[in-house]
C-alpha cells in the first residue's frame, strides 16, 4: 500500500463501473418516485446511492461532483424526513442533477473537462431547502456550534476498543491518534471528514473516531474530527496521506498510549502537529447535534471499530475487457484448425497401419480433444452474454422525458430484462431499439384527447419486451396506440414518388404497411423533435440486419403497432448452410433460408427476363450467385440438368439462390474481412472451416434487396 | 534526444528484401511482420482484380494481393519459393504474394537514391528510392501507399446485371 493517495487507473474503473451502476439505480429511483410517489423504501435507495456516490466521488477528488451529490442528498433527507413532498419540479431537478453527474462521470473516463456549471443546480436543490435557504453554496450542514469547538479529547475507551488497542504491537501496528480542524470555509465538511477517514482507513484501522463514521456518512459533524487508529504505516506516511485532503488541518497526529484507562495523548503530542493545541483531558463527547445525538452517542463510538473499507463488489465476478474474449475465441478456433489437421493425421495412420494400437489410442485422444474444445467454446460463448436489462434501464427515462415532450400520457412497461444477449448484440441494438421506441411515442400513442374520444384510457401503453424463440431472441416494441393505416401509407409513398398511384392501389393492406421501411419514407405530417432526426426507419432495418437480425411490423388500425425484432443469440457465431459455388465456400445463415432444393432446369421459367421458378403456386425469383458475384465459369462447363436452390427469405420476399452444390450446416465463427476489403455488397464476413480454409459468408438481406429494387425498376415500365 | 534517434534510425534501416519479376524490392521491417509460405486464397467477389482474396492467418482472416498485379508488372507463376509477406499497415494486416523472399538488408540512408525517371512502368508515388546493396539494386516500397485502396471513394462496382 502506497503511502500517498495516488489514483490508478484501476481505482477509476472502479469508480466508474460504481458510478454507472448507482447513476442507474438513481435514475430507477427517480422514475419510481414520480410515478409511486415518495415511498420510504425508493428514498431510501436513492439516498444511498446518492451518498456512495458522494463518498467514492469525493475519494477520487472530484470535488464537484461530491458537492453535488451533498446537495442532493441534502434535498433527499429533506424528503425523507417528510420535509418536503414529491413534486414534478422536484423530480425535473433530480433528473437534470443526474444528467450533469453523467457528465461529470463521462469526464473522469474521458479526461476531457465536462462544460458545465452546478451553480445555478446548485441554487435550485438549496430552493428545496424546507425553510427556503436559498443561499449560493448549500448551506453549511449540522447545526454545529458557530465558533470554534474546543478541541475535544477521545471519548472513554471500551473494553472491547482498549483490547484492540492492547494487542495492537502483537500484531506489528501502532496506535496514533489524530485531531483534525475541518476548515470554516469548507463548503462540505462532511465530505472532507470523510475523505480524511477513508485516507487514515487505507492505511490501517480505525478503533473510533469522533464522530463516528456513521455520523460523518450522516452529515452529523462539527468542526473537527478525532480519530484514533492503528497502522503499521508511519507517522509521516499517514501525514501524506491527509494532505491530499483538501480543507482540512492536522492539529494533532501522535502515537497513542493505553494509560490507565484515560486516553492520554497530551504528552506525546508530536512535532509533525502544527501548533497541537492542548488536548484536554478526557470529557464525556458531546455530540454535535445535541439532544437527540446524545443518547446515540456512546453506540456510536462502539460501532466504529471495524475496519474502514469500501465494498468493492462481490469477489464471485471479474470483469474481463471483451477483447480478451475475443481473443480467446480466436485461439480456439485455431485449436480446432489444428485438430482437424491432426485428423487428417489419423486418417492417414489408420489406413497405413491398419487401425493397429496407436491410432486408436489417438483416435479416441482426439475425440476428447474434440469434445474438450466444444465446451471451451460453449463457456466463452456464455462469459460474453449479458441481460438485456443493461440495455433497457436506460428506456425508462427516456421514455419519460419524450412523453413529457410530446404532451402524451404514456405507461411504459418493461418485460424479460433477464433475458441474455451477446454483448455486441446489445452494443449493436440499442439504436434500433431507441428509434422504434421513439416511433412508438411519436406516430404511435395518441394525444390523451384523441385516445378519450376513440374509448381508450387516457395515457397509452408502450411494452418493450425481450423473450426466447427457438434459436433466437425476439425483442418487441409494441403500442396500444392508433395503428398504421394502410390508406395512408399508399398515399404518401405515391406522394413521394415511390410508388405509382396503380401499383399502390394494387398492393394488399399488409403489404402496404411494408412500405414504411422504404428508404425517404416517413408518415409524420409534421416534424416533430422527437422522431424527426432525418432517420427513417429504412437505416433502423439495416442497422438489425447489419447484425444478422430482422425486423417485422405487425399493425392493427386502431388497436396498436408491433415492431418485432428478431435477433441471432450471438454476433460471432450462427448457424449456416454452406454450400460450393465455383470451387469457394459460401455460408448463408441458417435463419433465413426457407428450404433447399434441387430442380431441373427445364423447370426454369422467364417472367419478364428474369429467371423464377413456381413452387406451391408461388413465383420465386432465381438469383445466380456466379452472376451476381461477375465469377466467370471456366469454359466447357455444361449447363446441368438440374440446379441447387437454396430458397431464403427476407420480410416474407422469397428469392432462390443458385448454387453449385450444398455441402451441409454448421456453425461458423463470423470473421470481418476487414477494412482493406471493405463492405462488398451481399457479402457480410468470412469464416474459417474445419479444415483451415476460409470460406465467405453471404448478406442476404442485401441480395434479396436487389432483386426487390430491380423488380421494382421494371414495374413502372409496365404500367 | 528524440532527433537524434530519428536521424540515427534514417541513417541505417534495416530493409525486408523481396523478389517479383527477376528483380528486387524491399520494405522496411517495421512494416513486414512476417513472411508465410503460401496457402490456399479464397476468392472475394466484388473486389479490384489485384485482390487475390483472403486467408487464414492463425484463426484471423486477412486480405491478399497479388504484388505483381497491383505494381503492374506481368502476370507471374507460383513456384515453390512463392511467399506471402503479411505488411501491417494502420492497423490492417495485408498478405502480398511475392516470388520469393530473400533477406534481411541494412541500408544506409547514403546508398539510397531518390525514384528515378528510368522505373517509368512503376507508380512512382509507389517507391520511396532506389538501394544499392552490394551491387544489388534494391526498389524500396512505401507500402503505406501500396496497401491502401486507391479506389475508396468510388466504392467496388455494383454486379451488372
Amino acid at each position: 500500500m502506497g503511502s500517498g493517495f495516488e489514483i490508478s487507473a484501476e481505482d477509476i474503473r472502479v469508480f466508474l463501473d460504481e458510478a454507472e451502476e448507482l447513476l442507474q439505480s438513481m435514475e430507477a429511483g427517480f422514475l419510481r418516485l414520480e410515478a409511486q410517489g415518495g415511498d420510504p423504501e425508493t428514498i431510501q435507495e436513492i439516498f444511498r446511492a446518492a451518498h456512495t456516490l458522494k463518498g467514492s466521488s469525493a475519494t477520487l477528488g472530484h470535488q464537484r461532483m461530491a458537492e453535488l451529490t451533498h446537495a442532493m442528498e441534502n434535498v433527499l433527507d429533506k424528503l425523507r424526513k417528510g420535509k418536503i413532498a414529491v413534486t414534478t419540479e422536484l423530480v425535473n431537478t433530480l433528473f437534470q442533477c443526474l444528467d450533469i453527474l453523467k457528465e461529470f462521470k463521462d469526464e473522469i473516463a474521458s479526461g476531457e473537462p465536462a462544460e458545465v456549471d452546478t451553480t445555478d443546480m446548485m441554487r435550485r436543490l438549496a430552493a428545496f431547502e424546507p425553510q427556503g435557504a436559498a443561499g449560493s453554496p448549500p448551506p453549511v450542514p449540522g447545526p454545529g456550534p458557530e465558533q470554534p469547538s474546543p478541541p475535544q479529547a477521545l471519548p472513554p475507551l471500551t473494553p472491547a476498543q482498549r483490547e484492540q488497542v492492547k494487542g495492537a504491537s502483537a500484531r506489528g501496528l501502532q496506535a496514533y491518534w489524530a485531531d483534525i480542524a475541518l476548515s470554516e470555509e469548507a463548503a462540505m465538511p462532511a465530505v472532507r471528514a470523510f475523505q480524511a477517514l477513508l485516507a487514515v482507513g487505507e492505511l490501517g484501522e480505525i478503533v473510533l473516531s469522533v464522530p463516528t463514521q456513521e455520523d460523518v456518512e450522516n452529515d452529523r459533524i462539527g468542526k473537527d474530527l478525532k480519530i484514533l487508529f492503528l497502522t503499521r504505516e508511519s507517522v509521516e506516511a499517514v501525514a501524506k496521506a491527509l494532505e491530499q485532503v483538501p480543507e482540512i488541518t492536522v492539529r494533532v497526529l501522535a502515537p497513542y498510549r493505553l494509560d490507565g484507562g484515560a486516553p492520554a495523548p497530551g504528552p506525546v503530542a508530536e512535532a509533525h502537529a502544527p501548533a497541537a493545541p492542548q488536548p484536554e483531558p478526557a470529557v464525556s463527547v458531546e455530540h454535535p447535534e445535541g439532544a437527540d445525538g446524545g443518547a446515540h452517542a456512546p453506540a456510536a463510538a462502539q460501532g466504529n471499530n471495524v475496519p474502514f473499507k469500501m465494498s468493492k463488489g462481490s469477489l464471485r465476478t471479474v470483469r474481463v475487457d471483451v477483447e480478451v474474449l475475443d481473443n480467446l475465441m480466436n485461439t480456439v478456433g485455431e485449436l480446432v484448425i489444428e485438430r482437424t489437421r491432426l485428423q487428417q493425421v489419423l486418417s492417414r495412420l489408420e489406413t497405413e497401419r491398419e487401425g493397429d494400437e496407436l491410432s486408436q489410442v489417438m483416435s479416441s485422444a482426439l475425440a476428447q480433444i474434440g469434445r474438450l474444445t466444444g465446451s471451451l467454446q460453449e463457456e466463452i460463448q456464455r462469459a460474453r452474454m449479458l441481460p438485456v436489462d443493461n440495455l433497457f434501464r436506460k428506456f425508462p427515462r427516456m421514455m419519460r422525458d419524450l412523453a413529457q415532450r410530446a404532451g402524451k400520457e404514456i405507461h411504459f412497461v418493461m418485460k424479460g430484462e433477464e433475458t441474455e444477449l451477446d454483448r455486441s448484440v446489445i452494443e449493436e441494438i440499442g439504436d434500433p431499439l431507441m428509434h422504434l421506441l421513439r416511433n412508438a411515442v411519436d406516430h404511435g400513442i395518441e394525444t390523451p384527447e384523441e385516445r378519450i374520444a376513440a374509448g381508450k384510457p387516457r395515457a397509452g401503453t408502450v411494452t418493450l419486451e425481450a423473450f426466447h424463440e427457438e434459436n433466437h431472441i425476439i425483442i418487441s416494441v409494441r403500442d396500444d396506440g392508433r395503428g398504421v393505416d394502410p390508406e395512408k401509407v399508399r398515399a404518401s409513398a405515391v406522394r413521394k414518388g415511390l410508388l405509382s398511384e396503380e401499383a399502390a392501389r394494387r398492393m394488399p393492406d399488409a403489404e402496404a404497411i411494408n412500405l414504411i421501411w422504404m428508404p425517404g419514407f416517413s408518415t409524420a405530417e409534421r416534424v416533430s423533435d422527437i422522431s424527426g432526426r432525418g432517420v427513417g426507419l429504412d437505416v433502423v432495418q439495416k442497422n438489425i440486419e447489419k447484425i444478422n437480425g430482422s425486423v417485422e411490423i405487425r399493425s392493427t388500425r386502431g388497436q396498436g403497432t408491433e415492431f418485432r425484432v428478431k435477433l441471432p443469440l450471438t454476433l460471432a457465431i450462427i448457424r449456416a448452410l454452406q454450400v460450393e459455388l465455383l470451387g469457394t465456400i459460401y455460408c448463408i445463415p441458417l435463419g433465413s433460408v426457407v428450404e433447399t432444393d434441387r430442380i431441373p432446369t427445364t423447370e426454369i421459367r422467364t417472367v419478364r427476363q428474369r429467371e423464377v421458378i413456381v413452387k406451391r403456386g408461388q413465383v420465386i425469383p432465381l438469383l445466380r450467385l456466379a452472376d451476381v458475384f461477375g465469377l466467370a465459369r471456366p469454359e466447357g462447363d455444361e449447363e446441368p440438368e438440374e440446379i441447387f436452390v437454396v430458397i431464403v427469405a427476407v420480410m416474407g420476399r422469397q428469392v432462390g439462390l443458385v448454387v453449385d452444390s450444398l455441402i451441409g450446416e454448421g456453425d461458423v465463427v463470423i470473421k470481418p474481412l476487414g477494412r482493406f476489403i471493405g463492405e462488398i455488397p451481399g457479402i457480410s464476413g468470412a469464416t474459417i472451416m474445419g479444415d483451415g480454409d476460409v470460406a465467405i459468408i453471404l448478406d442476404v438481406p442485401t441480395l434479396v434487396g436487389s432483386v426487390q429494387e430491380e423488380v421494382g425498376r421494371l414495374e413502372p415500365a409496365l404500367n | 534526444m528524440v532527433q537524434e534517434q530519428r536521424s540515427e534510425q534514417q541513417a541505417v534501416s534495416q530493409i525486408v528484401v523481396f523478389q517479383l519479376e527477376n528483380e528486387y524490392y524491399g520494405a522496411d521491417i517495421s512494416v513486414v511482420r512476417e513472411v508465410v509460405p503460401l496457402q490456399r486464397v479464397t476468392r472475394v467477389p466484388r473486389t479490384p482484380p489485384y485482390v487475390e482474396g483472403v486467408i487464414n492467418l492463425r484463426g484471423r482472416v486477412i486480405p491478399v494481393i497479388d504484388l505483381r498485379r497491383r505494381l503492374g508488372l506481368p502476370a507471374g507463376h507460383t513456384t515453390k519459393s512463392t511467399r506471402i509477406a503479411v505488411a501491417e499497415v494502420g492497423g490492417d494486416q495485408v498478405g502480398m504474394i511475392v516470388d520469393a523472399v530473400e533477406e534481411v538488408v541494412r541500408v544506409p540512408a547514403d546508398a539510397v537514391e531518390p525514384p528515378s525517371s528510368l522505373m517509368a512502368q512503376l507508380d512512382r508515388d509507389a517507391v520511396l528510392g532506389v538501394a544499392k546493396v552490394d551491387s544489388r539494386l534494391i526498389t524500396l516500397l512505401d507500402l503505406r501507399r501500396i496497401l491502401v485502396r486507391e479506389d475508396r471513394k468510388s466504392p467496388v462496382t455494383p454486379h451488372s446485371r
